[in-house]
């Protein structure tokens, strides 16, 4: 990667000194993350160290208490799932954040559906549409007008997934996208971060697997009660290292933090 | 054969529908047989229609009420709030009807948008807001006219609710049927030609003519009893009566909404899924407040056919009617977890529910007794639901 490049590239997402809690408990205290074009940065640190909280700000599931936002180095205000989608972020959540009722189409769309020119929902071009994204995924998914619930684990991510490919994310935050997924399906993500990464979309990995992190991500950076401990390139550091960063909150002596690309 | 079943399979026909329909035939076979074939006389058949229209109506929105995770119980009180409003300015104050209608609609839409405001904004449970207003708006159906009957004279109005004259009479029943059938044909073809087109056609020709068959059989039968039934002193039989003309109109809206717009969509994925509605953009707020906005629409038509077939407002007007209302939902295969349940069940519901308290009357079944089934057949209803979802694997 040419990393001198990057350097002078402005970054895609400028998370700077983020706060939010809820009630007194602070989820997130003062935190700074820079994600860039065509790089997957982990996010690690324990159940309830403020990955998630973070990276739903910038979804637009909760408000920032204080901090800023840019996005192409342009200060944003996201004060709604809608706002954070407009400016091509795409979010695959741990739960999917599928309609269980609905089928697979419905999930694709939901909140975006294709209108007719009568304003009324246009189902057979949805269906075309979503039958097309879903093959590129999974050729074998052919059962996409049946409620989601009757899907397979790996049936209901590549719906969670295909929204982002096909609202052409620039921007994806992916939460634990391999937790449900066997061995083939894992493999799958794997393929399709790389090739999102050669497209020039930039990544936010929130993941507990060490192989899935050290295999995809650029850098990683770690959290531990709501506050940033380090962000490191992923080539400097080691397992131990991070299981450090991770439990005891100790950075790594003698290795450089890259909260950039390039530093 | 196995590509018949393959296809009846892959098709989207709700099998719980065609169940719920086999029971409202059923029931209809033995209270015919009991009653030595009165239940189906087109006299009866006629009244059971027109009876079960308030009902009808107002259970094909609270459908969606208890689909997106609401409830509300407040709608017998607010529909008898409403009508002696509208019964009171046309009687004491001597409004036009269609003044009064407006103006009933108008107090029906600020109280919808008061508890609905509570639920969708505060958040407060529908639960309470609409237990609180099951007994507020029964009091202000009481003050409206201070406890007084309200009777309604004007001759346009009473043909609202059924009754004497208000049928549309042989010919326009015919015209109507007629013009249904080649509506509901010809948006089969349509559907079929869209489908080729966009390559993904589903169902075989056979399957969509016998799907279509059903509906244009049911609305030829009814509209041929409807026709079969004339008043000893009248020199024409009735046809389709009003009241059930507004209940199908209100039914087939509200289908359209379930089904084509996103509204009706956003309804469901909010009762499927909370989390996820707010989480891909869904603004539920809105949603929730335009629910209870057409809630209080379709409660104002209710109480108009109401007062229309009772020809006066009082205050007692729509008691104990959610839970006719609630029931018929849930007969119809409304789940009360949400996020399930279809417009045309529950007008199969209401009927079903209107057959048995009809049949049982034409036995002689004391009022008790009618009581203490139909409130089992209501718990059937629900057990039945819980046993369905764990056998189709929906709940574990």
């Amino acid at each position: 990667m040419d990393w001198g490049k990057k350097l002078m590239a402005e970054p895609l997402v400028a998370l700077r000194g983020i706060h939010k809690a809820f009630g007194g408990v602070h989820a997130v205290e003062d935190v700074s993350v820079y994600l860039h074009p065509g790089e997957v940065v982990a996010l690690l640190g324990h159940n309830g160290a403020g990955k998630s909280t973070l990276m739903k700000m910038l979804a637009g599931a909760y408000p920032i208490d204080s901090g800023e936002i840019r996005i192409r180095g342009e200060k944003v205000q996201i004060r709604s799932p809608a706002d954070s989608q407009a400016l091509g972020i795409e979010t695959i959540y741990q739960t999917l954040a599928l309609a269980d009722n609905l089928d697979a189409v419905a999930n694709l769309f939901l909140g975006r559906e294709l209108l007719t020119p009568w304003r009324t929902l246009d189902d057979l071009r949805m269906d075309a549409e979503a039958r097309k994204v879903f093959a590129r995924l999974n050729k074998n998914f052919k059962n996409v007008r049946v409620p989601v619930r009757r899907l397979s684990g790996g049936q209901r991510q590549t719906v969670a997934i295909s929204r982002a490919l096909y609202f052409n994310a620039r921007i994806l935050i992916m939460d634990e996208p391999c937790a449900a997924l066997g061995p083939e399906e894992t493999r799958m993500v794997g393929e399709l971060i790389k090739q999102l990464k050669a497209e020039g979309v930039g990544i936010f990995l929130i993941s507990h697997d060490m192989p899935d992190v050290f295999g995809l991500s650029d850098r990683l950076a770690v959290m531990k009660n709501g506050k940033l401990v380090g962000t490191y390139r992923t080539a400097d550091v080691n397992e131990d290292e991070v299981l450090g960063m991770i439990i005891l909150g100790k950075r790594p002596e003698g290795k450089a933090q890259f909260d950039r690309v390039g530093g | 054969m196995s590509g018949a079943l393959q296809a009846l399979r892959q098709s989207a026909i709700d099998w719980r529908l065609v169940l719920m329909g086999a029971v409202l035939v059923g029931i209809a076979l033995v209270f015919n047989v009991l009653s030595g074939g009165i239940f189906l006389s087109p006299e009866n058949l006629y009244n059971i229609a027109q009876q079960t229209a308030v009902v009808g109506i107002v259970a094909t929105v609270v459908v969606l009420i208890i689909v997106a995770r609401h409830i509300d119980l407040s709608v017998g009180s607010v529909m008898g709030f409403v009508g002696v409003l509208i019964a009171f300015l046309m009687y004491t104050g001597g409004w036009s009807w269609p003044a009064a209608a407006l103006a009933g609609l108008a107090v029906a839409i600020a109280v919808s948008m008061y508890q609905g405001a509570l639920t969708a904004v505060l958040g407060v449970p529908s639960f309470v807001v609409t237990l609180g207003g099951l007994m507020s708006f029964r009091g202000a159906a009481f003050l409206v006219a201070d406890g007084k009957t309200q009777p309604v004279n004007d001759e346009f109005f009473q043909r609202l609710g059924g009754g004497y004259d208000g049928a549309i009479g042989v010919t326009a029943s015919w015209v109507l049927a007629g013009l249904v059938c080649v509506a509901m044909a010809a948006a089969t073809l349509l559907r079929r030609q869209r489908q080729q087109r966009f390559g993904v056609l589903s169902n075989p020709l056979w399957l969509d003519l016998g799907v279509l068959a059903v509906p244009v059989v049911i609305v030829l039968g009814f509209t041929a009893a409807m026709n079969g039934y004339q008043i000893p002193n009248k020199d024409a039989p009735q046809g389709i009566p009003i009241p059930v003309l507004i209940w199908a109109a209100v039914a087939i809206t509200l289908s359209f909404i379930v089904h084509r717009t996103r509204f009706g969509r956003y309804v469901f994925a909010m009762g499927g899924n909370p989390d996820a509605a707010a989480l891909v953009g869904i603004p539920v707020r809105r949603v929730t407040l335009m629910l209870f906005v057409l809630l209080g629409v379709l409660i104002t038509i209710a109480a108009v056919v109401s007062i229309a077939r009772l020809n006066a407002g009082t205050n007692s007007l729509g008691t104990g009617m959610e839970l006719y209302v609630i029931a018929a939902a849930v007969i119809g295969g409304t789940a009360l977890a949400g996020g399930s349940g279809s417009i045309l069940g529950s007008v199969l519901g209401a009927l079903i529910m209107q057959s048995l308290d009809s049949g049982m009357l034409l036995l002689d079944v004391s009022i008790g007794k009618r009581m203490v089934i139909i409130g089992q057949v209501l718990i059937a209803a629900v057990v039945f639901d819980v046993l369905y979802r764990r056998w189709t694997g929906e709940r574990s």
